[in-house]
């Protein structure tokens, strides 16, 4: 297991390292920098400035800098912003991020499997029939449109009860939270709803689910000991896409409720081709997916005895 | 064989059975006229259509016939295990020492499941959870029916594995399914089925997916554990050599019913109904070989099952069958008792389903 591990962390750096390089020369071919402004800057100023940003080097030069930077953890500091050290921006915004990306996942996850096998449950009864139809619309419903419809509706709830039930937007207390994370995992719940319904259906037909009923076990058991941990095995395994989905979704969201996350910064430094906002923020993604898809392997692993790498 | 035609023949003619002179025995089970049937888009299949049985302690009865027969169908729905809907069990009564089980599986607020009756399946590939321990499967039903504590039931589950010949049996109840081969699996089956002693093990076609060393390994340690703890066997097969092997009385079914039933004597040696004298003609056997005769090739029995969706009317056998006159077409014949070769006379009667045996039949027979 701890071999294990360890290969697949070394694969996860190979694979940072490439996410990084890709970025850089990327960033680099788009025409432009981030000296180029509203402001025309005389040919002094801004032979001064590349000086200092190091932007007068060779490409190369700056790729092998821009490495060793961030192998020692420093993403260096914003172009465009005076002064901000581009570690500093994501130690302060992350955490918002995070929190409101693992809400959401975890409120997809739960709901996924809950309603996935309730549907399984009630095939073709109403039950199912219903939740199917919410699934279909949370698939197609892209989130800003879910966004901008809940923001409406928290609108109308506030006036009728004349007060603060939820607030509409920003950051704070647990309750900005609920809704923004709602609509973020919305439609990666609704796909693994769809997923853990076909899943449950393969199960509850299988021969040790009959096995089980033939040896005498109560359903109830039948359901948590048998059926559940079996069909919950394709939900895990497409959990660390939904997670690369959620943090990516969550850009919109944010920008939609007004929250202070990350996501702000990498859409607009994008803009603004500010370079180390760019690499840092996209780096620490990169990482920060490469790290959940490897924690939901080594979850996987200790689901399913059949992938487990141990002996 | 006689080709005549019977017109006159009623179904108050010739010897049937009575339900009086079948009750001569308390047998352990007793189903009388299950008729079992599923309901599907493309109309309703009546996979089980009036089948009787008894078993009595300690006997192995096998229940043998073609693929789709009703064989699984009849035990499977006793239980408890065909999926209704689309399955459905409209007639019939089953008794487990004179409870009724088919409307509740449980007797005195337990299921009888895994407690009184268990089952062995065909594939024991699949037929275990892959995401759990041998030891711990097997233990589940101790912990179910015995209220065992999980230590408790995981000790007993190794000597269990151990009665079940597994070799470490310690180290391999801590295995998943994956880590065994076919055969041993069958075993860990085995040992989860007798866990709580039940009067009665279902085997349905139990040899089927192994090779056969494991087979006859399978077939003897069924036999080592009767004997050991006195349980009934309901043995679903189509091979014939493992009913010679195993059995002390045969039900032969055909389209969903009992055609010919009786002790494994009367079976191989004396049957009665021409359907099992095809299933015989059918098995090879080395000693035709031998005698150099001229029935080395083997016969088929010619045409195809019945469809079930629509049975032929009368005896379902006859459009296949190579004596069929012409009642056999319109009318189902009554269970015909006949002479048996068994002197302790223990197991089932030796009856057929043919027309064949009416008296009327009978008397031309010795005609040619």
């Amino acid at each position: 297991m701890l071999k294990y591990a360890a290969k697949r962390i070394v694969l996860g750096l190979i694979t940072v390292w490439f996410i990084a390089s890709a970025t850089f020369f990327g960033m680099h071919a788009v025409p432009g920098d981030p000296l180029t402004g509203d402001k025309a800057l005389t040919p002094k100023i801004r032979a001064n400035l590349e000086a200092k940003y190091g932007l007068d080097k060779p490409l190369a030069t700056q790729y092998w800098i821009y490495l060793g930077n961030i192998a020692q953890g420093d993403f260096g500091i914003s172009y465009t912003q005076e002064n901000r050290r581009v570690n500093d921006i994501i130690r302060e915004h992350f955490p918002v991020s995070a929190t409101l990306g693992i809400l959401a996942i975890v409120f997809a996850g739960v709901g996924g499997v809950l309603w996935g096998a309730l549907t399984a449950l009630y095939r073709n009864r109403w039950p199912d029939v219903a939740i199917m139809f919410l699934v279909i619309l949370g698939i197609s419903v892209p989130s800003f449109v879910m966004a901008a419809i809940s923001q409406w509706s928290l609108v109308n709830l506030n006036q009728t009860a004349g007060g603060t039930v939820l607030p509409i937007g920003g950051w704070g207390s647990v309750w900005h939270m609920v809704t923004p994370a709602l609509v973020l995992g919305l439609s990666t719940m609704a796909y693994l709803t769809r997923l853990m319904r076909s899943s449950m259906l393969e199960v509850v037909n299988t021969d040790y689910v009959r096995t089980a009923r033939a040896k005498g076990v109560p359903a109830t058991q039948i359901f948590s000991r048998h059926q559940l941990r079996n069909a919950i095995l394709p939900v895990i395994t497409v959990l660390g896409p939904a997670i690369a989905g959620i943090t990516t979704g969550g850009f919109v969201v944010e920008i939609v409720f007004a929250i202070p996350g990350l996501g702000r910064y990498f859409v607009q430094a994008i803009q603004q081709l500010d370079y180390t906002v760019i690499m840092g923020t996209t780096v620490f993604y990169g990482a920060f997916l490469v790290f959940m898809v490897i924690l939901v392997d080594l979850i996987y692993g200790l689901i399913d005895p059949r992938v487990r790498v141990d002996q | 064989m006689t080709h005549s035609t019977d017109n006159s023949a009623g179904s108050t003619v010739g010897a049937p059975i009575t339900a009086q002179q079948q009750a001569t025995r308390q047998p352990l089970l007793r189903v009388d006229d299950l008729h079992v049937d599923f309901q599907t888009y493309g109309g309703v299949v009546q996979a089980v259509r009036g089948v009787s049985f008894e078993v009595a302690a300690g006997q192995t009865l096998a229940i043998v016939g073609e693929s789709g027969c009703g064989k699984s169908v009849t035990v499977q729905s006793l239980m408890g295990l065909i999926p209704m809907p689309p399955g459905r069990i409209h007639k019939g009564t089953a008794t487990l020492r004179g409870h009724d089980i088919l409307a509740s599986k449980f007797v005195g607020g337990q299921d009888i499941r895994g407690r009184e009756i268990s089952m062995i399946f065909q594939d024991p590939m699949t037929s275990l959870n892959p995401t759990m321990t041998i030891g711990r499967q097997i233990a589940e039903t101790l912990e179910v029916h015995r209220g065992y504590s999980q230590s408790q039931a995981f000790n007993r589950a190794v000597e269990l594995l151990e009665m079940s010949k597994i070799p470490e049996a310690a180290k391999r109840a801590k295995q998943y399914p994956f880590e065994f081969s076919v055969g041993m699996l069958q075993r860990a089956m085995i040992a989860m089925a007798i866990a709580c002693e039940p009067a009665i093990l279902v085997a349905d076609e139990p040899t089927t997916a192994l090779d056969v060393t494991i087979q006859a390994q399978i077939l003897d340690l069924l036999g080592d554990l009767q004997q050991e703890t006195g349980m009934a066997i309901i043995l679903i097969t189509h091979d014939l050599g493992v009913v010679a092997r195993m059995a002390d009385d045969v039900m032969v079914m055909y389209a969903g019913e009992v055609v010919e039933r009786g002790s494994v004597d009367d079976i191989f040696y004396c049957s009665g109904h021409p359907y099992t004298q095809g299933l015989r003609l059918a098995m090879p056997s080395n000693k035709r070989a031998e005698d150099g005769g001229a029935e080395q090739t083997l016969l088929a029995i010619d045409g195809s099952p019945p469809d079930l969706f629509n049975p032929p009317t009368g005896c379902a056998y006859h459009p296949r069958c190579p004596h069929a006159m012409n009642v056999c077409a319109q009318q189902a014949p009554a269970q015909y008792g006949l002479g048996s070769t068994s002197a302790s006379n223990q197991g089932l009667s030796h009856q057929a389903a043919c027309w064949l045996h009416h008296e009327l039949c009978a008397a031309q027979k010795d005609q040619p």
